[in-house]
């Protein structure tokens, strides 16, 4: 299609049909698996879930944005969270959740006095305060439906919503996967597949945390860039990239480590579509860089305007605080890579790529305190090795056609590059006081479309005739892995 | 395919029969521990260090056990307990673990044996503090640092081994706590989350048969 193709009035009707049967079933998938983690999962034992519910409280009942990062929370949510022994459970793996009828009657107690107080909000919203608005507004939907309940009623509302945009996630992932690999029909429902059973994916998807949707639109802007490098941008495709881009930027900060890479990408276009059309290419182009970079002016122009710094908290997040860029450079490196012969080791006896990021991704669930015994990291190991195996021996088969996509993967690498980059400069204000304090694995699922594409390309590796059979296996492999992560969290807090 | 239906079929046989196995095994819980309490830091450890506490009595069964360190990134942790001179079980947890106190598997206990003395080193990953918790008592009997000065008090230490029963015999209690403390309460919350999951396994195996059975 050519680039500036004449506008059409959408019909969203003919979209929606168009998606593929498979696509939704694999958001189903996600979605009820999301929604169990919902229910696994105890109330705000889940990385700053109070803090998340603090906001969308705030916005919900005053209509106006927390003001302060502390964490004197409202007095209901200070009561009931003192009601579910969150202090004792949080961080200690030992302790239990409630387990007997008395401590249940005092919670409902509890709750029915709290539903009487004032509907204030929360100034304070603790680390969420920092965060942009969309997701918070999104979920004090729930939030009011649910205001004739608990807060308890309330916060399972939002959990379910955020279930909702987890199987939101699976469908674009799917959908991105038809255009990046759109001869393998079958491994589409592989990839797919594989991140909807993803039990860090499903633990997220099923908390009150902006990660949710985040996950979704990075899995939509990773489609928006599959299509039009497949197909070309077209005046509707850009209004729809412009759009994905200025949702990401309000829906959380770390999406300004992938924004670099899409606006890198719609530059491509833009030199790729002059070549054919000419300048009338430029439009579309156009058109999804400014509708994208929409909400970063506005901020700025408001900051500019009140006096504040021209970024706001990102400026705060790029300076370094410590240290030279090189020292910074150098702690980024190791956060996920050995270091380099002659550099200072900022993580003596720790393998950051094996110890905070694989095993963070296999297992560490609730306040990241839950983990499997260490056999099953290594075995893990082996069988992502496998994996790894598969889908490396696919590239090389299908390398001729790659070379033809160079620009295309590079922008996915600059993607995962940004955000890499983004964890890494957020960790090092924090070093050496805490280690790698967002060394969480969380932080990287906005690349699970890209864990989507290895899963379908190892399955493909294994060849015409055994690659259906490889791909079952790996399907029911992420399966197993998802019932027991949440076997495990059953028995953390309920064993 | 009929591969693809067998290897769907044998690998959920598998999956079922590994849950199956997990759950006829006994949870992991404290034989004993001496009820110190956790509400003081004993000590702060910013280098690589090592602590001994005296007069602790380790059960038998035991297969792990937990000391109160905190950390984010905690570092590699090695246990050993000591009977006078005599290694009477030990072993070691890597780095990487996060949380107010760390579990170390130790090789299982034959007997009981009192008095022990249990020791502990940390390999510290940088200069993060892995702070020690526990309650502040007088220097006699305080744990000990590896140069044997006394710390501020003693450490909170539990021993960890099987459980009587099973999961599977467990398996109404951790259900009816399920329910517990959570927006809608009862043990259908565990029947809710059954139903999820085996409505996942069927939907995901159905489209399995449907995309790839017959394909590639």
């Amino acid at each position: 299609m050519a680039m500036g193709k004449r506008w059409t009035r959408p019909d969203p009707w003919t979209a929606l049909r168009r998606i593929p049967a498979a696509a939704c079933f694999c958001a189903l998938v996600a979605f009820l698996n999301a929604a169990s983690w919902s229910f696994i999962t105890p109330p705000f034992q889940v990385p700053d879930e109070p803090d998340h519910f603090a906001y969308v409280k705030q916005l919900a009942e005053t209509g106006t944005l927390p003001t302060s990062s502390d964490e004197e929370y409202s007095p209901e949510e200070i009561l009931v969270l003192k009601a579910l022994r969150y202090p004792e459970l949080r961080l200690h793996p030992a302790n239990r959740a409630i387990s007997s009828r008395a401590e249940q009657s005092e919670l409902e107690e509890d709750l029915r006095v709290v539903s009487e107080f004032p509907k204030e909000g929360s100034p304070d919203a603790g680390v969420a305060t920092s965060q942009p608005p969309l997701y918070y507004a999104l979920e004090s939907i729930p939030y009011t439906l649910g205001s004739g309940g608990t807060l308890l009623d309330r916060l399972q509302l939002m959990r379910l919503l955020s279930a909702l945009m987890g199987g939101v996630t699976a469908l674009f992932t799917f959908l991105f996967l038809r255009e990046a690999l759109p001869r393998a029909r079958w491994a589409w429902t592989v990839g797919a597949l594989g991140v909807a059973l993803s039990p860090l994916f499903g633990f997220m998807s099923g908390a009150v945390n902006p990660d949710a949707m985040l996950f979704t639109v990075s899995a939509a802007l990773f489609y928006c860039l599959a299509r039009a490098f497949r197909r070309g941008l077209t005046t509707r495709s850009a209004i729809a990239t412009g759009l994905v881009i200025a949702v990401g930027f309000l829906t959380k900060l770390n999406f300004v480590g992938l924004a670099p890479g899409a606006f890198v990408a719609i530059s491509i276009l833009t030199v790729r579509g002059a070549r054919s059309s000419g300048r009338s290419a430029l439009i579309a182009p156009a058109i999804a860089a400014a509708i994208g970079c929409a909400p970063v002016v506005v901020f700025v122009a408001r900051n500019i305007l009140s006096n504040r710094p021209t970024f706001g908290i990102v400026a705060g997040a790029i300076r370094t605080t410590h240290g030279s860029v090189l020292d910074e450079a150098n702690y980024i490196w190791q956060l996920y890579l050995p270091r380099l012969p002659g550099t200072v080791n900022d993580f003596p006896g720790l393998s950051t790529a094996r110890q905070i990021w694989f095993v963070g991704y296999v297992g560490r669930f609730g306040w990241l305190d839950t983990f499997f015994p260490n056999w099953v990291y290594t075995v893990a190991l082996v069988v992502a090795g496998l994996i790894a195996g598969l889908c490396a021996r696919a590239i090389v088969a299908g390398r001729t056609a790659l070379r033809g996509r160079v620009s295309e993967l590079a922008v996915y690498a600059l993607m995962m590059l940004g955000l890499l980059v983004l964890v890494g400069i957020a960790s090092y204000r924090e070093f050496p006081a805490t280690e790698a304090p967002y060394g969480q694995a969380r932080y990287l699922l906005p690349m699970l479309p890209l864990l989507g594409a290895v899963l379908a390309l190892a399955a493909r590796g294994a060849g015409r005739r055994w690659g259906p059979t490889a791909g079952v296996l790996i399907v029911v492999l992420f399966l197993a892995h998802d019932l027991f992560s949440q076997l495990q969290v059953i028995a953390r807090y309920y064993g | 395919m009929r591969n693809v239906k067998i290897a769907l079929a044998v690998s959920l046989g598998m999956t079922a029969v590994a849950i199956g196995l997990v759950l006829s095994e006994s949870p992991v819980t404290v034989l004993a521990s001496k009820s110190v309490a956790t509400n003081e830091v004993v000590t702060v450890n910013k280098r690589s260090a090592t602590a001994c506490q005296a007069d602790e009595r380790l059960p038998r069964g035991t297969l792990a056990i937990r000391l109160s360190l905190g950390a984010f990134t905690g570092p590699r942790v090695s246990v050993a307990a000591l009977s006078g001179t005599r290694v009477v079980t030990l072993g070691e947890r890597g780095s990487g673990w996060a949380g107010q106190t760390v579990t170390v598997p130790v090789r299982a206990v034959a007997d009981a044996v009192s008095p022990v003395k249990i020791c502990f080193a940390l390999t510290l990953a940088g200069d993060e503090p892995v702070p020690l918790y526990g309650s502040l008592t007088g220097p006699a009997t305080a744990a000990r640092s590896g140069k044997g000065e006394a710390l501020k008090g003693r450490m909170a230490i539990e021993y960890l081994g099987a459980g009587r029963s099973s999961w599977l015999a467990l398996a109404s209690s951790v259900a009816r706590r399920m329910g517990l403390g959570r927006a809608w309460s009862g043990t259908w919350v565990a029947l809710l989350v059954l139903m999820l999951m085996l409505a996942d396994t069927t939907l995901a195996s159905r489209l399995i048969l449907r995309e790839l059975d017959g394909d590639g």
